[in-house]
């Protein structure tokens, strides 16, 4: 037998008490993280405290040779910027449009509608859903942009009732959480399916015997019953649309004018258009910023439940 | 323990086994000459090219290797990327592709070596106009690249459409006003084609400041900016009366639906469907459109030169010189990193011989700026609208090549948008205009014209 | 249950399945223009068939340039990805999983927020790091980033999969004196095969569509993914080749698809994110 050293047994899941343990315990514990940590500090942690710094300079891609410290300058400039305010306000809509309520909810839906159906049903739906996502952002940007066009797939069925027309340039802002919703529920659809089958069925069966309907049944035995799940999907989704470029920029570019520009759209444009590199990472902090504060609140959502 | 030792090890070493092997594959050492520039969707030209440069160069200069970098971009990413390869000093490239009006941005960046001394040896530069000349000119005075080729732009026009609707052909328009008649014709005798295509609007993006704005305000008594007084020039009364002619041309439905104006790819449906569908009857755009309709184009159109016909975008009033272009233009630069200056330049100097500026001008549909090119009966004949385009390089104007241009560039095309949308009038669209600009390069850096 | 209940039932099965119908249609319809303008020559913008089949478009697209060398770098550096990222997270995952601490989950919490930040912003000091120390044009050095993007997400998706694997099953190899290794690797793991083979999945098709990451940091074309080379179908001024640009996404769209089918089909049901986000 291959002699391995023996490692205390660890301890039962309890917050370890006193007496305080040797610094080498704790690196023995959770020396499995090294490899990660590594990866981390280098190429992410690095990086970041970098744009920390930038967003308090006047750092240009090019057109100067010389990077100045400002201070809070760019903050405050963002905060008379109306472009910049009007795209954080797109920003809050496309999030809660498209994540908060147009993911969330539809992966609910669907995760409902098929828990417990055929077999055949079940493949179909989730398929398609998949398929949505799995398409990159780019192809996805373009096949939307087929669609609402003009003369595109949806107006061609449109024109029988004489309201087609260019939806990318008359509601962009529908038009772009529409695409969003169609290429992200898979996720959520995914993670409510597990958590609905991890809910008893007899808790559901029984109330149905006492004579609860469908929607009563749903609000009060099994939304209480998958909340964590609600709440870590929320959390993700939201953190993952907010920094959503890709498929807005190649179906709307942003427009028409700035009506979809969010600001990960603004912050582009300002850091590579026009190459004021210090002024978009201040954007991007703020975005940081709003993304933390959302998180807050969901997760003390899971901590007034407990 | 030891185990833990042993993963952490492991992937320490990995990292740095990663760093090792890609040390070696940096190749630059002082007999390499790296050169980047854009490979773009259908732009495979310059790529074509510099293949056979660098055959030529490594015969010429033994010892010596070229390293091709070329960046598969849309022109903003390529941008980005060539910036953020000359920040590093060991990825910055020896030569460079280099759009004209980045090139003041870049050198005050510290990007570009001045090539004065060079080029002070060179015979072929007394080959280059007065104008190509100043095409990589700086504020300083000295010059920081060899132009490879230009374009122009004009009216293009249906010659059978001009016929259906009872106008004489050659169409020759004097004034804005000339333009605004054939346009109000064609609206009234051929319904169910646009009559005038001018880019407007952030949806067309440059296009709509240098073939829609430009054209028309360097055809006033006023321009963009006052070299004199180092200002940009905002609420001149030319500019408000380029914006007062793009709301007429929206205002009168003279020109194509908004919607379709402010769509992204308008341009590609305009060079691809309007124009060989008999569409659109007019169409303000630049030299390089037929290049679509060869046979190797996008869209291959073989009646193109005897159905469209081309004449000189007007002056406003028909004032002297009568007619009036803008010009892009790219050169080729050397990085001030490089190493050894000499053998860029010689590169440069070979890419752009006569034999070889031809090659590329005549593949890329570009305008010579060498005059042994323009000259040269296999280049006219390469296609029949070159010589018209390359006239026009006399009236050309270029855009003043700042760093805060792109900020400029941007606000005109909103103003563009608030007066083709009818949102403003050209008077309100202008003085927002003058805002946004105070607002992106201070108020200092600002005038009205007069 | 009586009839009521009974027709009740029928009556809801009946607009179950007629919703499930109209949301498979909705998602069906985007892809309409992608499968018509693949296979026509003159495509354009338009979805309107036009009953002039070609496969010029595919013809046209399937050149070793244009897309096997994209394609194969793509396969390299996202499966490369994932394959690191499920290494290294679930070597995280184990100690977050098994040993309660503060310091662990708000670790966790921690580097998920950053997720937050948005890619374009971090790419300049990337890029900078990267050039100081060698690493551009490196696909090694690319795939390094990609999984320390991946990782936040991949290690919370792991750590919660761990969770579901009973800390008891471990007690007794640890009273035999097992390491964490041993244990990790003989007792967990396999339990975890449905777990790891949705972190790699996840990360994979991820970064599958990641376009600014190599761009940024891959400088030799041949290094590129298809990722990139998509905007091939572009060209300087503006012009879109449609079909052909169809053609190219149909064929860089279908591994990702594919293999996400076959994976679930050999996990049979297994494949679902059961314990895969939890609290």
């Amino acid at each position: 037998m291959t002699p391995v050293t023996p490692l205390r047994p660890p301890a039962v899941r309890a917050v370890d008490a006193a007496p305080r343990r040797k610094p080498r315990y704790w690196l023995s514990r959770f020396a499995p993280m090294a490899p990660a940590l590594l990866l981390l500090l280098i190429f992410f942690a690095g990086p970041m405290l970098w744009s920390l710094y930038t967003a308090f300079t006047n750092l240009a891609l090019t057109g100067s040779s010389t990077v100045d410290f400002v201070g809070f300058d760019n903050f405050t400039r963002l905060a008379q910027d109306p472009s910049f305010l009007h795209s954080l306000v797109l920003t809050l809509v496309f999030v809660v449009g498209s994540a908060v309520i147009g993911q969330n909810t539809l992966g609910l839906l669907i995760a409902l509608l098929l828990h417990g159906r055929s077999r055949i049903a079940r493949s179909v739906v989730t398929s398609l859903v998949i398929a949505a996502w799995a398409v990159p952002e780019t192809v996805a940007g373009f096949c939307w942009y087929a669609f609402l066009y003009r003369t595109g797939t949806l107006n061609s069925l449109l024109a029988h009732f004489g309201i087609a027309q260019n939806w990318l340039y008359t509601t962009p802002m529908l038009a772009v959480i529409l695409a969003n919703v169609w290429r992200g529920t898979a996720f959520s659809m995914l993670v409510y399916s597990a958590a609905l089958s991890d809910v008893p069925p007899e808790l559901t069966e029984a109330a149905a015997v006492d004579g609860a309907s469908g929607w009563q049944r749903l609000r009060r035995i099994t939304l209480p019953l998958i909340r964590r799940a609600i709440v870590s999907n929320l959390m993700l989704i939201t953190l993952q649309t907010l920094a959503a470029f890709g498929l807005i920029y190649v179906m709307t570019g942003g427009g028409p004018g700035t009506a979809s520009q969010t600001t990960p759209l603004y912050m582009y444009q300002q850091s590579f258009k026009f190459y004021q590199l210090g002024y978009g990472t201040a954007m991007a902090l703020v975005l940081l910023v709003v993304g933390a504060l959302f998180s807050a609140v969901y997760l003390r959502l899971i901590r007034l439940e407990d | 323990m030891r185990r833990t030792f042993i993963i952490a090890a492991l992937t320490a070493i990995t990292l740095t086994g990663t760093v090792a092997c890609s040390s070696d594959d940096g190749g630059s050492s002082a007999k390499t000459i790296t050169v980047a520039y854009q490979k773009f969707g259908a732009f495979i030209q310059l790529d074509a090219q510099m293949q056979k440069v660098k055959t030529e160069y490594e015969a010429a200069h033994p010892g010596y290797t070229v390293k091709l970098l070329p960046i598969e971009a849309a022109e903003n990413d390529y941008y980005t990327k060539l910036s953020l390869m000359n920040r590093s000093a060991n990825t910055a490239p020896d030569v460079m592709y280099e759009d004209t009006f980045l090139v003041n941005t870049d050198i005050q960046a510290g990007f570009l070596a001045p090539i004065d001394d060079y080029l002070a040896k060179w015979p072929d530069w007394s080959q280059f106009s007065p104008t190509a000349k100043t095409a990589a000119k700086a504020l300083d005075g000295k010059t920081y690249g060899v132009p490879m080729g230009t374009d122009t732009r004009a009216l293009w026009y249906n010659k059978e459409l001009f016929a259906k609707a009872g106008l004489s052909v050659p169409w020759q328009p004097k004034t804005w006003d000339d333009i605004l008649a054939a346009a109000r014709t064609i609206k009234a005798k051929l319904p169910g084609v646009t009559p005038l295509n001018v880019y407007s609007g952030k949806g067309a993006g440059e296009g709509a400041t240098m073939q829609g704005l430009e054209m028309l305000l360097y055809g006033t008594n006023n321009t963009l900016y006052d070299d004199a007084a180092k200002k940009w020039v905002t609420t001149s009364p030319g500019f408000v009366d380029s914006l007062s002619f793009i709301k007429t041309v929206f205002g009168e439905k003279l020109g194509p639906d908004q919607q379709d104006a402010l769509n992204p790819n308008f341009g590609t449906s305009v060079s691809n469907e309007l124009l060989p569908g008999g569409k659109l009857a007019i169409n303000l755009d630049g030299s390089w459109l037929s290049g679509t309709w060869l046979a190797t184009g996008a869209k291959p159109w073989p009646q193109w030169s005897t159905v469209l016909g081309q004449t000189p975008m007007p002056t406003q009033h028909g004032q002297a010189p009568g007619s009036t272009s803008m010009s892009g233009g790219w050169v080729l630069s050397v990085g001030s990193h490089a190493k050894d200056k000499q053998a860029a330049f010689d590169y440069v100097s070979l890419a752009l011989n006569k034999e070889n500026s031809q090659a590329y001008d005549i593949a890329a549909s570009q305008i010579a700026e060498r005059a042994d090119v323009a000259a040269d009966p296999a280049y006219l004949s390469s296609n029949p609208t070159l010589k018209f385009f390359t006239d026009l390089v006399q009236v050309t104007h270029f855009r003043p090549a700042y760093a805060d241009y792109p900020h400029i560039s941007d606000a005109i095309q909103v103003a563009m948008e608030a007066v083709m949308t009818g949102q403003m009038s050209p008077e309100q669209a202008a003085a927002a205009f003058s805002d946004q600009v105070k607002a992106a390069v201070g108020a200092d850096k600002v005038t009205s014209g007069s | 249950m009586n009839d009521l209940t009974a027709a009740r039932r029928g009556t809801s099965r009946a607009i179950t399945y007629l919703v499930l119908a109209v949301i498979a249609v909705a998602f069906v319809l985007p892809f309409a223009w992608l499968v018509l303008a693949s296979v026509q020559p003159g495509a354009s913008l338009s979805a309107k068939p036009e009953w002039t089949f070609s496969a010029a478009n595919f013809r046209a697209v399937l050149n070793p340039d244009t897309i096997y060398r994209p394609m194969l770098n793509s396969v390299i550096i996202s499966g490369g990805t994932a394959l690191l990222t499920v290494l290294v997270a679930v070597l995280a995952a184990y100690p977050l999983s098994r040993y309660q601490s503060r310091f662990g989950r708000s670790f966790l919490y921690i580097i998920l927020f950053a997720t937050g930040l948005p890619i374009t912003a971090v790419m300049v000091p990337v890029y900078a790091m990267y050039s100081r120390i060698n690493l551009i044009d490196s696909i090694p050095g690319t795939i390094a980033f990609m999984s320390a993007s991946s990782l936040p997400f991949a290690a919370w998706m792991m750590k919660n999969f761990m969770d579901g694997v009973p800390i008891s099953l471990e007690e007794a190899a640890w009273t035999d004196g097992a390491g964490w290794f041993q244990s990790l690797h003989r007792i967990v793991l396999p339990l975890m095969i449905p777990g790891l083979t949705v972190v790699f999945i996840f990360t994979f098709v991820l970064q599958w569509g990641n376009f600014f990451v190599p761009f940024i940091l891959l400088l030799s074309p041949e290094k590129q993914p298809a990722s990139v080379t998509i905007y091939t179908f572009f060209s300087q001024y503006g012009q879109v080749a449609y079909g052909q640009l169809a053609a190219f996404s149909i064929l860089y769209t279908a591994p990702v698809v594919v293999f996400y089918s076959a994976l679930s089909r050999v996990l049979g049901g297994a494949f679902s994110l059961t314990g895969a986000v939890k609290g």
